[in-house]
C-alpha cells in the first residue's frame, strides 16, 4: 500500500511536470498553422495567439487525432471552431473522429449536401454534439478576438445557382484567408480555378498558400499563383495516391515562379509559425 | 493424488472426449461462394472507414466472418443482427485466408433484450466513450487494453509495436486484471462487511467485470478460477490452484468446445501453469528486484511454443521490455478501474484517476516505441506441432526432477 502511495505521489509530480512543460510550450503568443500528415486529404490545425484552436477539415481517416494530440496540451479536449471546407470523405472522415473525441464550440461549412455514409455520420455526430451548423458565404468575417481574423472569400451566394450544391460541392469549398497582422495564409478546401479566377482581384500577396485540391491538375491556374506569390506553397497530399497528385503540372508551375514547396508526403507534417510581421516554419 | 481424485479426472476426460467428439463432428464447413443466412451477435467494436465499415462476427462458434457493410446504419456491442449473403474468401497479407461477406442483406437488427446484459453493454460504451474523450488515441487505447482488453481502439501502428516489443498480454484481457478487480473488490468490502457477504459480492463484482471485458476466454478462466478460490473460501477450504485450473478447463471446454482452438485460452492455461510451477526453477535467484523479470520469463517458458505457432515471431526484446514496464501495470489497471467507477458517480474524480495514469502511460508508450524501433525479432515462418510436443515434454520432464528432489 505504502509503495502505491509512493508511485502515485512521483505521478502527481510528473504530471505537474508534464503541465508546465505542456503549458510553457503552448504558450507563445504566436499564430501557429499545422498542416498535418493525414496521406491523401486536408487536415488543418490552427492554433491562434490567443489560445484558440481552429480545425479546418479532418482528412480521410483518423490520423489527425494524432495531430492534435502532438499540439494540444492533454487537458485542452475543446476545439473552438471546426470548419468543414465541403463534404468530401477525404475531408470530412477525420472530424467525425473529432468530433466523438473532443468537445467542438462552433461548426461552420458551405451550404453543401452529400449522400454519402460518411456525410450522414458527420450530421448525427453533429448533432449529437449539440451544434447547428453555421453556413458562410463570400464576405463573412470570423474574429478571434486576438489578432487573427478569417475572411471567407468563397463561396459566393450566387454560386449556388451556378454551382449544384450536390453534385459540384468541389466548387462550393469554403475559401478563407487566415490573416494575423501582416501574415495571411490561404486555405481553399478542393476549390477549382474556375472559382480561383473570380478571386483575382480580391486576394494578393498571400504568405502561404495551400495549394487547392491536393495539387490536382484543375487545381490552380497561372494566373492565380503568379497574383497571390506566395513565398510558400504547401500541398497536402498521400504518398502514390491514385489520383496522381500532385501533378507535374502544377510543380513545374510553383518552379517557373520559384515558389518554395513543401509536401505532406515528403516532409511529414508543415508546421508554419507567425507573430504578425514574419512567418518561419517549425519543426 | 488419491485413487477417487484419478478416478474423477478419469471420468471427466471421458465425458469431455465425447462432448469434444461430438461438437466437432457436427460442426459445417462452409465454401466460397455459398450462400449463407446467420443470426450473430456483434462482439466487437465496428470498425470505420471512408467509405464503408467492418464487423468480424462468428457465423458459428467455429468459424468467422470480416463482414463489410455501408456506413449509413449503426452496429453496437451487443447487438443482435440477421445477416444473408454470399459467402468470399480474402487472403490477408500473412497469407491465412478468411471469410468475408460484402455489403450482405442485414434483415433485422435487433438490441439486447436482457436487461441485465443491456445496462452492461451500455456501461461498457459509457467507459470507451469517456476514456476516448478525455485521452489522446494511444493513451486511451492503452488503458481499455490494460484494464478491461479492449484492443480495438488502439491505432494500428502502435498496436504493432506492441506486439513486436512483446507486451501483447498486457493489453490482452488476462486472467491478471481478475485477479486484481477480486483482490481491489474483497478488499473495498471487506471493510465494511462481514466476510461471507464481502465475498459473495466480490464474485457479483468478478462477473460484472467479465461481462463489460466482454467474456474473454482468458478472463472467463480467471474469473471462473476466482470464484472457486472465493467459494472454497466461504466453505472453509484451502485453495488447490492446479485442481482449481483443471476443473476450470474441463467446464470451459464443455461449455464451448471451440475453445480447444482459441489462442486466448491455450495461452491463459499455459501461462497459468507455467507461473504455479515454473518460478520454482528460479527461486535462486528471487528478490524484489528480479520477480518481474522471473514473471515474465516462466510465463514465457510456458507460452513459447503457442505465441511462435499463432505469431510467427518472438522478440528477443520483450524480456527487457516486459521488466521495464510490467510495475506500471497494477497501477494503471487500480487507476483506471476507479476511474470507470467514478465515471457513474463524479465524473471529476474519474479525469483526476485518469490523468494519474498519463505519466505511466507516457513512460510504457516511450519505452515501447524505443524498443519497437531498435529491436530485434526472430521470425519463424512455420513452428510444426512435434516440436510444440516435444517442447513441452521437456519441459514436463525438467520440472518433474525439479519436483521430485
Amino acid at each position: 500500500m505504502k509503495k502505491h502511495i509512493t508511485y502515485l505521489l512521483i505521478s502527481l509530480f510528473f504530471l505537474l511536470g508534464i503541465f508546465l512543460f505542456q503549458d510553457f510550450s503552448t504558450d507563445d503568443k504566436n499564430l501557429h498553422i499545422i498542416y498535418c500528415d493525414v496521406g491523401q486529404g486536408d487536415a488543418i490545425y490552427i492554433k491562434t495567439p490567443g489560445g484558440k484552436d481552429v480545425l479546418v477539415d479532418g482528412g480521410p481517416n483518423d490520423k489527425v487525432l494524432d495531430c492534435l494530440t502532438k499540439h494540444m496540451p492533454f487537458w485542452d479536449r475543446t476545439i473552438d471552431l471546426m470548419v468543414a471546407t465541403h463534404p468530401d470523405a477525404d475531408h470530412i472522415t477525420g472530424l467525425v473522429s473529432v468530433l466523438e473525441r473532443y468537445t467542438v464550440l462552433h461548426f461552420v461549412t458551405s451550404n453543401t449536401l452529400k449522400e454519402t455514409g460518411i456525410y450522414k455520420r458527420l450530421v448525427e455526430a453533429i448533432k449529437n454534439e449539440g451544434l447547428k451548423p453555421r453556413y458562410v458565404y463570400q464576405n463573412d468575417k470570423i474574429d478571434f478576438g486576438d489578432g487573427v481574423v478569417s475572411n471567407i472569400y468563397w463561396p459566393r451566394e450566387s454560386a449556388f445557382t451556378e454551382f449544384n450544391n450536390i453534385a459540384k460541392v468541389n466548387e462550393l469549398s469554403v475559401v478563407q484567408l487566415v490573416s494575423f497582422g501582416d501574415f495571411q495564409a490561404l486555405l481553399t478546401g478542393d476549390a477549382g480555378f474556375s472559382v480561383q479566377d473570380r478571386l483575382l482581384g480580391l486576394i494578393s500577396d498571400v504568405d502561404v498558400l495551400m495549394l487547392p485540391h491536393h495539387g490536382s491538375k484543375t487545381g490552380v491556374s497561372e494566373s492565380f499563383i503568379s497574383t497571390l506569390k506566395p513565398s510558400l506553397s504547401v500541398i497536402s497530399v498521400g504518398s502514390k495516391n491514385r489520383y496522381g497528385h500532385p501533378t507535374t503540372f502544377i510543380l513545374s508551375l510553383l518552379a517557373k515562379y520559384k515558389i518554395k514547396t513543401l509536401r505532406t508526403d515528403k516532409v511529414g507534417e508543415i508546421e508554419v509559425v507567425s507573430n504578425g510581421e514574419t512567418f518561419w516554419l517549425s519543426n | 493424488m488419491s485413487n477417487k481424485l484419478i478416478f474423477l479426472y478419469v471420468l471427466l476426460v471421458i465425458l469431455l472426449g465425447i462432448r469434444l467428439v461430438y461438437f466437432y463432428s457436427s460442426q459445417k464447413t462452409y465454401t466460397k461462394g455459398e450462400r449463407i443466412s446467420f443470426v450473430t451477435q456483434v462482439l466487437s467494436n465496428p470498425k470505420e472507414y471512408s467509405f464503408y465499415q467492418t464487423l468480424f462476427l462468428n457465423i458459428d462458434p467455429v468459424n468467422k466472418v470480416l463482414v463489410k457493410l455501408d456506413l449509413d446504419k449503426r452496429y453496437y456491442y451487443g447487438d443482435y443482427l440477421k445477416i444473408t449473403g454470399i459467402l468470399d474468401i480474402l487472403v490477408l497479407d500473412d497469407l491465412t485466408p478468411i471469410f468475408t461477406l460484402n455489403y450482405p442483406k442485414i434483415e433485422a437488427n435487433f438490441r439486447e433484450n436482457n436487461l441485465v446484459l443491456a445496462a452492461v453493454y451500455s456501461f461498457r460504451q459509457k467507459i470507451i466513450n469517456n476514456f476516448r474523450s478525455n485521452l489522446d488515441p494511444i493513451s486511451s487505447g492503452l488503458m481499455l487494453g490494460i484494464v478491461f482488453g479492449i484492443k480495438e481502439n488502439l491505432p494500428k501502428e502502435f498496436l504493432n509495436d506492441i506486439q513486436i516489443t512483446g507486451v501483447m498480454h498486457v493489453i490482452a484481457a488476462s486472467g491478471m486484471n481478475v485477479t486484481m478487480v477480486s483482490a481491489f473488490l474483497f478488499f473495498l468490502f471487506k471493510s465494511f462487511l462481514k466476510r461471507q457477504l464481502a465475498i459473495s459480492f466480490s464474485v457479483i463484482g468478478i462477473i460484472f467485470y467479465a461481462a463489460v471485458a466482454g467474456f474473454e476466454p482468458s478472463i472467463v478462466r480467471a474469473s471462473i478460477m476466482g470464484i472457486i478460490v472465493f467459494s472454497a473460501q466461504i466453505l472453509g477450504r484451502q485453495q488447490f490452484s492446479l485442481h482449481t485450473l483443471l476443473i476450470t478447463a474441463f467446464v470451459m471446454l464443455f461449455v464451448s468446445p471451440q475453445l480447444l482452438f482459441n489462442t486466448g485460452f491455450a495461452l491463459s492455461f499455459s501461462a497459468t501453469l507455467g507461473l504455479l510451477y515454473i518460478p520454482e526453477l528460479f527461486k535462486k535467484w528471487q528478490n524484489s528486484l528480479t520477480e518481474s523479470f522471473i514473471t515474465t520469463i516462466s510465463a514465457q517458458i510456458a507460452t513459447l511454443p503457442i505465441l511462435l505457432t499463432n505469431f510467427g515471431n518472438y522478440s528477443l526484446l520483450s524480456i527487457v521490455v516486459n521488466g521495464l514496464v510490467l510495475w506500471t501495470i497494477p497501477l494503471l489497471m487500480v487507476l483506471g478501474g476507479l476511474a470507470s467507477f467514478f465515471i457513474f458517480i463524479f465524473p471529476p474524480l474519474a479525469l483526476f484517476f485518469l490523468y494519474l495514469c498519463l505519466p505511466f502511460l507516457y513512460f510504457f508508450e516511450a519505452v515501447v516505441d524505443l524498443f519497437a524501433t531498435n529491436g530485434s525479432t526472430v521470425s519463424i515462418s512455420s513452428f510444426p506441432i512435434s516440436l510444440t510436443i516435444a517442447y513441452y515434454l521437456f519441459l514436463l520432464s525438467l520440472l518433474l526432477f525439479k519436483y521430485k528432489k
